[in-house]
């Protein structure tokens, strides 16, 4: 009988298993979990890059008196709009739908706004029904009072003035110069008048202006109906009714402009309505009366510039009747007189988003942070929308396939994720960082294979045990060996020195395999009482040196070929016959270095796998005659070959996901050259580089997560597969 | 033994592919020893004459052939390369010569080389010492007392101002965010209080400054005064009159240096302490969050999961994870544990310091906590491995005596297995220790402005930014201005990281090799 103290000792036992129990099942099974999660955690920073992007329809602003808005536009927080009508700039706030008082007004003397120009920011240039021109601004200022913000908006009318035999201005545009300001306005259907405004203070602080002027026929089809001034006023682009582009060249200011052939923009020779200006001023933003819409730029062809055509865009319904720029990226905004706003974006010539204001449109503009659009009607309304749209640059075809950038003569696979000014298109083309990787991956193995496998062979063959558990932990000290240490010395010690002895290291791997057959013959050459002292295995420390001497020959060798053959530099010699480059950190210095950290990987689980393969096999093999080399090559070598493809597929995982040795061994250049004398720039290099200046939830941010993902799925799947194949080929083992 | 087979030579030629990858290894130990371990060792200071009439003094460094391509038929020459310090008067610290150019080369025994703070080495002759603008003596003994006296006060002034000073700051910035939180009057008169202490302790700092008048005059080539203060001095020495006993001491002296002082100099000059601090503190924090982890999760699947295909299928995920890129644990931390943990915890508890961010940015917890995640999967397979090789019967003895799984487990298995874990835990270290990419985008530096253990409550900073030596092998060996004068540098912290990370794999090694023997000897 248990007394009650046993029995309470008892439950107390029991309690404390099922608890145990229950912590490690439960704990252990987080524990595994959340390291599973970490493919998800990655995969939910990508995701947010495939999302296409909204926008959110907002209340419209009407105006009571009904005058067609001609150019509109918001202040940073989206709290005031402007609009310029026939009467004017004018201010409106969102919250209460009211037109403001603005600032002073001016003489209108009887005269409407036919024509507006928009510059940089909120500065725009007026075309008067009576011929007269009148620059102006709206400022936004915003200033905080007891944690609220007010933002107040400012008008400013500078001083007309009036061109002769200009009655009624009907197309305008302009664009801000180093010095001051160009403007253009047709004076007839195939002439332009271009006016240079420049501005300079004099030593009292006023400003004196002082007027250029221009004119200039230019030969096209049909009659000028749009303008555009681009690259700080160095050209003009003029589109005609028939359907035409020419770009006009300003940039030598002396010499008579100079006039690009015209260039049909669309097969169906319709008007063109509206041209304009991606962020940058490069690329050149084209829409017809059609409803279609193409981006241009200006490419060095056949010694002159001409326009070529980027992309065609997904054409809308009606005519054109306003485009706008995104303040933010190569994104724009086309609008149509059917009332549809059509959100594209210039790099990837991909029409993002598409919404319709229910009455023709006649201009668009984006909010200054780009979260927001208005659009004006001919109606005299603004319709708005808050749009979402964080990654508009990223799809699959620019992440992986070609893509033609500005200034780029044909579609290229480029990374360059930052630039210098705010105008910089990024680039974030993962190929060639994918091609970077399998190149270093490819010529590590290259290296590392060979003398793996070899090394594997004869461990686990003809060596002697004893020498072998000798050998085995240091093979595996190797493999311990600090990828900044390899990737150091690889860096600053082996990439000076193999630029130095390029035709020796050319030379080396036939060179020592000559001594070493050299060895071979001379050791069955000498007494067999010396030879048979030595155990099997015990080559190794012959071989040592004469693997030293190897290399020592293929020095002087190389030395020898280099001034002998190769007319003393190999880098000339290469870029002669080969017309190949030479960087100093090389693919070469990478393969060594890399080699180096993956030969250990490779040759401990191959050798394993050739050890573990069954003795009587290769008995029965030796006891028909076989040599110890057929038996090698012949019986184990294809008996534990799928243990070798796991080694190599799991050398193959570590070298794709080393980061350290490419690094420091290569030049980090992201380019295509799968010359083994050029550098690479590898996903895992990348990331280190660049993800300490991503800022967090950008799209560069999200662009190296992928990158990241596509690392964890290359190893993952060797692995796997390295995996699949070890576990299949020990059940094979127990069979045989 | 027979004499030739056919196939021999291939048997000869897989040897030597096994010679070759041993001789590597052999070679980049050698290197890297022979390049780190030189370079605290004091070097001859030899004068060149050159054939124009110039004097160049310095330590030779290199010795290289001088490519000639169009001439490849005349006699080799060889140029020098000379570290004549004196950055401050020629701009660069060393200087290529062709042997041809020089006329002779002698090494005067007054030839002098100064440490300093600022500019690297100085090599000249001693002139004279003056204190205050006075010339008081040529004797060399008496301007060695001076200097240790002007090393005393700098150890003073690096005491006032980093550690009083310091901690007045941090009163002081304490008090700023309590007053941003709430405005008292109490808290302005504490810190009022608080500045005028700061005023005194910068009265303090400017009388020990003004103690330090000593201007050592020396001379070197084309510069007959060059005026050093002598509290810029580090040390300095007459290489080419030393004894052998007097250069172990200063090997001994430098390697002490090494190992103990603060880099100086962009990291290129002084020592590595901060980084060999870092590393052992991100090993042992590290060791701290994957033991018990990856023992509970090993024992979870050998012992009470139920085995079958989903278990085997999570054995052979948790396998393939150990071959997982560390840069993609790295991305990880910085998304999960940076972003996600630490702006979670900077909402909550550092609101009054955002938008600086105080846990939501690198740092030495969340590097540890990468770490730990990247090393689980050796300790899981370590410890799994530990426990499959245990026999069934041993598990079944204490059963049948009617011990309960837990208690099994407990006095058991768990101490049958801690050799197993023992030896994947010293091999996660060796692979922390060495692991550099994860750790560039999750809080390591390149200089720490202070030690993530220090004397300040809390004691343990986890929130702080921490050195590292693999990243400072990265950074001064790639990104430092003058990389030739930092490569010794490299080296030698080289020697150190190879130091700790074979000594780590050696005794994991030595341990399993015991229990091999262990358990093949209970096994028959």
């Amino acid at each position: 009988m248990a007394t009650s103290k046993e029995r309470s000792f008892r439950a107390r036992r029991l309690f404390l298993d099922r608890l145990a129990h229950g912590v490690v099942s439960t704990s252990g099974f987080l524990i595994i979990a959340s390291i599973l999660a970490i493919l998800f955690v990655i995969a939910a920073q990508v995701l947010p890059l495939l999302r296409r992007p909204t926008a959110q329809r907002e209340p419209t602003l009407s105006s009571s008196v009904e005058s067609p808005v001609l150019r509109t536009g918001s202040g940073e927080y989206r709290e005031l709009f402007y609009s310029v009508t026939r009467s004017g700039v004018s201010i409106h706030r969102a919250a209460d739908n009211t037109a403001l008082p603005t600032g002073r007004d001016m003489d209108w003397g009887g005269a409407t706004v036919t024509a507006v120009s928009q510059g940089l920011g909120d500065t725009f240039v007026l075309g008067l029904s009576d011929g007269r021109i009148v620059p102006a601004t709206v400022s936004f200022s915003a200033r905080f009072a007891d944690g609220q913000r007010i933002v107040h908006a400012d008008r400013v009318y500078q001083e007309a003035f009036r061109e002769m035999g200009v009655t009624s201005i009907a197309i305008i545009a302009h664009a801000p110069t180093p010095r001051g300001q160009l403007i253009a306005i047709p004076t007839g259907p195939r002439s332009l008048r271009i006016l240079n405004i420049e501005e300079t203070e004099t030593l009292l602080g006023d400003v004196s202006r002082e007027l250029f002027r221009r004119d200039v026929e230019v030969e096209v089809k049909g009659a000028i109906t749009a303008l555009a001034v681009g690259h700080h006023g160095d050209l003009i682009i003029v589109g005609t009714s028939s359907g035409e582009i020419a770009e006009i060249n300003l940039q030598d200011n002396d010499r008579t402009p100079r006039q690009s052939p015209p260039i049909r923009a669309e097969r169906d020779a319709r008007a063109i309505t509206a041209l304009g200006f991606l962020l940058g001023d490069r690329t050149l933003v084209v829409g017809t009366a059609s409803g279609q819409v193409s981006t241009w730029q200006l490419l060095a062809r056949d010694g002159a510039a001409s326009l070529v055509k980027m992309h065609d865009f997904e054409p809308q319904r009606g005519s054109i009747s306003a485009i706008a720029a995104s303040p933010r990226n190569k994104g724009f905004v086309t609008a149509s007189d059917e009332g549809d706003l059509y959100v594209r974006y210039g790099t990837t010539g991909r029409t993002l988003l598409k919404r319709s204001a229910d009455e023709a449109l006649a201009a668009v503009a984006f909010a200054p942070k780009g979260d927001g659009l208005v659009a004006g009607s001919p109606s005299g309304n603004l319709h708005r929308w808050t749009l979402n749209n964080p990654h508009p640059e990223i799809t699959w075809k620019s992440l992986f396939g070609k893509v033609w950038y500005e200034g780029y003569n044909a579609p290229a696979y480029v990374w360059q994720s930052s630039g210098g000014t705010d105008e910089f298109e990024p680039k974030f083309s993962l190929t060639p960082l994918v091609f970077g990787t399998l190149k270093g991956t490819f010529y590590a193995l290259l290296f590392a294979i060979p003398i793996a496998l070899l090394g594997a062979l004869y461990a686990s063959q003809f060596m002697h045990p004893a020498l072998k558990n000798l050998i085995k932990p240091v093979v595996e000290l190797m493999a311990a060996l600090p990828s900044v240490v390899l990737g150091f010395i690889a860096g600053i010690w082996l990439a000076p020195l193999m630029a130095q002895h390029m035709p020796a290291l050319l030379l080396m791997p036939f060179v020592i395999a000559a001594v070493i057959l050299a060895a071979v013959w001379a050791w069955h050459r000498a007494p067999v009482a010396a030879r048979s002292r030595v155990r099997a295995g015990g080559e190794l420390f012959l071989l040592a040196p004469a693997v030293l001497f190897g290399g020592w020959l293929s020095l002087q060798l190389g030395q020898a070929a280099e001034s002998g053959l190769l007319s003393g530099d190999f880098r000339q010699w290469l870029l002669a016959t080969f017309g190949l480059t030479f960087d100093q950190r090389n693919s070469m210095v990478v393969g060594f270095a890399m080699g180096f950290a993956v030969v250990p990987i490779i040759f401990t689980i191959a050798e394993d796998a050739l050890a573990g393969v069954p003795p009587h096999l290769k008995a029965g093999a030796l006891s028909l005659g076989a040599t110890p080399w057929q038996t090698a090559v012949r019986v184990v070598l294809p008996t534990a070959s799928p243990g070798i493809f796991s080694a190599i597929m799991i050398g193959f995982g570590r070298a794709v996901g080393e980061t350290m040795i490419v690094l420091m061994a290569t030049g980090n250049t992201p380019i295509m050259d799968a010359s083994i004398f050029n550098g690479f720039r590898a996903l895992s290099a990348n990331i280190a580089v660049e993800l300490p200046e991503a800022p967090e939830g950008g799209t560069l941010y999200r662009v190296l997560f992928l990158a990241a993902l596509l690392l964890l799925a290359m190893t993952f799947v060797a692995n796997t597969l390295a995996e699949w194949v070890r576990l299949h080929l020990r059940r094979r083992y127990q069979v045989l | 033994m027979k004499s030739w087979k056919p196939g021999d030579s291939f048997i000869w030629l897989s040897g030597g592919a096994l010679a070759l990858a041993l001789l590597m290894v052999f070679g980049l130990i050698a290197l890297v020893v022979v390049n780190g371990a030189s370079f605290f060792w004091p070097r001859d200071v030899e004068q060149f004459q050159l054939n124009d009439g110039r004097v160049v003094l310095g330590e030779i460094t290199a010795r290289e052939k001088i490519p000639q391509p169009n001439a490849s038929h005349a006699p080799a020459t060889h140029r020098i390369q000379i570290k004549r310090g004196n950055r401050d008067l020629y701009g660069t610290d060393f200087i290529w010569l062709n042997e041809t150019d020089i006329q002779n080369t002698t090494a005067p025994r007054n030839a002098l080389v100064i440490e300093r703070v600022e500019w690297g080495n100085f090599y000249g002759i001693f002139q004279r010492l003056e204190i205050g603008g006075q010339t008081v003596s040529n004797d060399w003994k008496f301007v060695r007392a001076r200097l240790a006296r002007a090393r005393k006060l700098t150890a003073q002034i690096h005491t006032v101002s980093r550690k009083d000073i310091g901690a007045i700051n941090r009163a002081q910035e304490r008090l700023r965010r309590e007053l941003k939180r709430s405005e008292s009057a109490e808290l302005r008169a504490d810190y009022a209080a608080l500045q005028a202490q700061y005023q005194e302790q910068l009265a303090t700092l400017a009388s020990l400054r003004g103690q330090l008048t000593d201007v050592l005059v020396v001379s070197a080539a084309g510069h007959p005064e060059v005026r050093i203060p002598l509290a810029d001095v580090v040390r300095m020495n007459h290489p080419n009159a030393m004894t052998a006993w007097r250069k172990c001491c200063f090997y001994a002296e430098k390697l002490w240096e090494f190992v103990s002082a603060e880099p100086r100099e962009s990291n290129t000059e002084g020592g590595v302490f901060p980084a060999i601090y870092g590393t052992v503190l991100l090993v042992l924090l590290m060791s701290l969050i994957v033991t018990p982890l990856g023992v509970l999760a090993a024992l979870y699947l050998r012992e009470y999961a139920r085995q079958g295909p989903i278990i085997s299928a999570v054995r052979i995920a948790v396998n393939n994870l150990a071959g997982v890129p560390s840069i993609v644990y790295g991305v990880f931390g910085v998304a999960f544990f940076i972003y996600l943990g630490g702006g979670t915890i900077d909402q909550a508890f550092f609101s009054d310091r955002l938008p600086t961010p105080t846990f939501g940015t690198g740092g030495l917890l969340w590097a540890s906590l990468t770490l730990a995640l990247l090393t689980l999967p050796v300790v899981i397979v370590a410890t799994e491995e530990g426990l499959a090789a245990i026999p069934p019967s041993t598990r079944a003895g204490a059963l049948a005596l009617g011990a309960t799984k837990f208690e099994t487990t407990w006095r058991v298995v768990l101490p049958a297995v801690t050799p197993a874990v023992l030896t994947g835990l010293i091999l996660a270290m060796a692979r922390a220790a060495g692991e550099v990419a994860p750790l560039m985008i999750t809080g390591v530096v390149k200089l720490a402005p202070a030690l993530p253990l220090d004397g300040v409550f809390p004691y343990l900073h986890l929130d702080r930014k921490f050195m590292h030596l693999g990243f400072h092998i990265y950074d001064v060996g790639f990104q430092s201005p003058n990389v030739d004068a930092a490569r010794p540098m490299v080296y030698t912290t080289t020697i150190l990281l190879l130091a700790v990370v074979l000594a780590f794999n050696l005794t994991a090694i030595s341990i399993r090799a015991r229990l091999r023997k262990k358990y093949s000897s209970t096994h028959l």
